[in-house]
């Protein structure tokens, strides 16, 4: 047993030996070891333990490095960036797009762009079929569409580019269209993202 | 005169474990062969210290293949080299309750059986050494693994808890326990 009562410095031995000790310590540790036969004992077990032979083979590391895949995750992007709820509501846009097999169109809130509304007939009429009507320059879809409650969709390119207002605006408007298609819808290719361990 | 092909940055050995890992994300795969270097052979003696005799470059190798499919949950809050042993250490009890599971239903013959040092008599070249080897065979498994830690790899306590999934408490008391126990075993042989 070390009789040394200097319990700071024998918790400091290892990293005495590791050469892991800030100038100001090292100095102060070297000076109690010179000072101290049994702090120096143990001193001399602990580097016998660290120089034992340990059976261990040479590691070929470039083989292993060969066998590590290339990195899949996401880098991060150069484009602005976006709150975490816009992209969240970008993809669901994406999903829910892909998914109903509609027919989608892009509205712009520009009085220089044409607006193209995609038309959807009132709940119940049992017809689910989607008719486009087209407002000039000026005029508000709302307006033009003025017999049919009008859900407005915007072209799956184009979401990412849709400010988060309308992103807000979009899935709103589509927890009210009822998207039930008349056919059997086709068939949603799913995205492998990987395993992670 | 036409400037040449621009010639990649070249490998910097001053370079941190997370700058390589962000090398490696972006698409230099000599930053993974910088790193898989940087770590191997620490591995590979952690597995020994532990009693592991064969399949070491495999389980290093696992390791390095397991730790590079997860870097983005490494945080950094402690050393690449920490997670690496945390990694490894599952991976080294995993095979031994395989191990088990397999014993108990294949009987090993009496050829089979070794003692621990013995396929490493002929490496021993000093006595002294191999006294200090049997002296870690005195101590209990989790003494061992605190103790190689703390000594061999200068790891802290709080990097040892890390590792074997403990408190830093604990990890004192195990290393001073050991440390008793060593000192004791060769000032009897």
């Amino acid at each position: 047993m070390n009789k040394c009562m200097a319990s700071d410095i024998q918790e400091m031995l290892p990293e005495l030996l590791h050469n892991a000790l800030p100038a100001t310590e090292r100095g102060r540790v070297e000076q109690h070891v010179v000072a101290c036969e049994s702090c120096r004992e143990e001193l001399r077990v602990l580097r016998a333990v660290k120089e034992a032979a340990v059976f261990a083979p040479a590691i070929d590391a470039a083989r292993i490095a060969r066998q590590i895949p290339p990195y899949r995750g996401v880098l991060p992007a150069s484009a602005p960036a976006r709150s975490r709820m816009t992209q969240w509501l970008v993809a669901a846009t994406a999903a829910v797009l892909i998914i109903g097999g509609g027919s989608v169109v892009m509205n712009r809130d520009s009085a220089t762009t044409e607006k193209i509304a995609v038309v959807a007939p009132a709940t119940g009429t049992g017809a689910s079929e989607l008719s486009p009507v087209i407002a000039s320059p000026g005029t508000s879809v709302a307006a033009a569409t003025q017999s049919a409650p009008v859900h407005t969709f915007a072209l799956a390119s184009d979401v990412a580019s849709l400010s988060d207002g309308d992103l807000v605006q979009l899935m709103n408007d589509m927890d009210d269209f009822d998207a039930l298609p008349a056919a059997e819808p086709d068939p949603v290719i799913s995205v492998d993202s990987g395993d992670s361990l | 005169m036409t400037p040449g092909p621009e010639r990649p940055p070249a490998d910097r050995a001053d370079e941190t474990d997370m700058e390589l890992i962000a090398r490696w994300k972006a698409g230099d795969g000599r930053a993974a062969t910088q790193l898989v270097g940087r770590h191997s052979q620490a591995l590979a003696r952690f597995a020994a210290s532990a009693g592991e005799r064969d399949g070491i470059e495999e389980l290093v190798q696992d390791t390095f293949v397991r730790a590079f499919a997860s870097l983005d949950s490494f945080r950094g809050e402690s050393s690449l080299r920490t997670w690496l042993f945390t990694i490894e250490r599952r991976l080294m009890l995993d095979r031994r309750r395989a191990e088990r599971r397999s014993r108990e239903t294949v009987p090993v013959a009496e050829s089979d059986q070794v003692s621990e040092y013995g396929a490493l008599d002929g490496l021993i070249a000093e006595e002294a050494q191999e006294r200090v080897r049997k002296s870690l065979d005195a101590l209990s498994p989790t003494q061992r693994e605190v103790f190689t830690l703390r000594v061999q790899q200068g790891l802290s306590y709080k990097e040892i808890a890390e590792v074997v999934g403990s408190t830093e408490g604990a990890a004192r008391v195990h290393y001073h326990n050991a440390i008793q126990t060593v000192k004791e075993f060769l000032k009897d042989e």
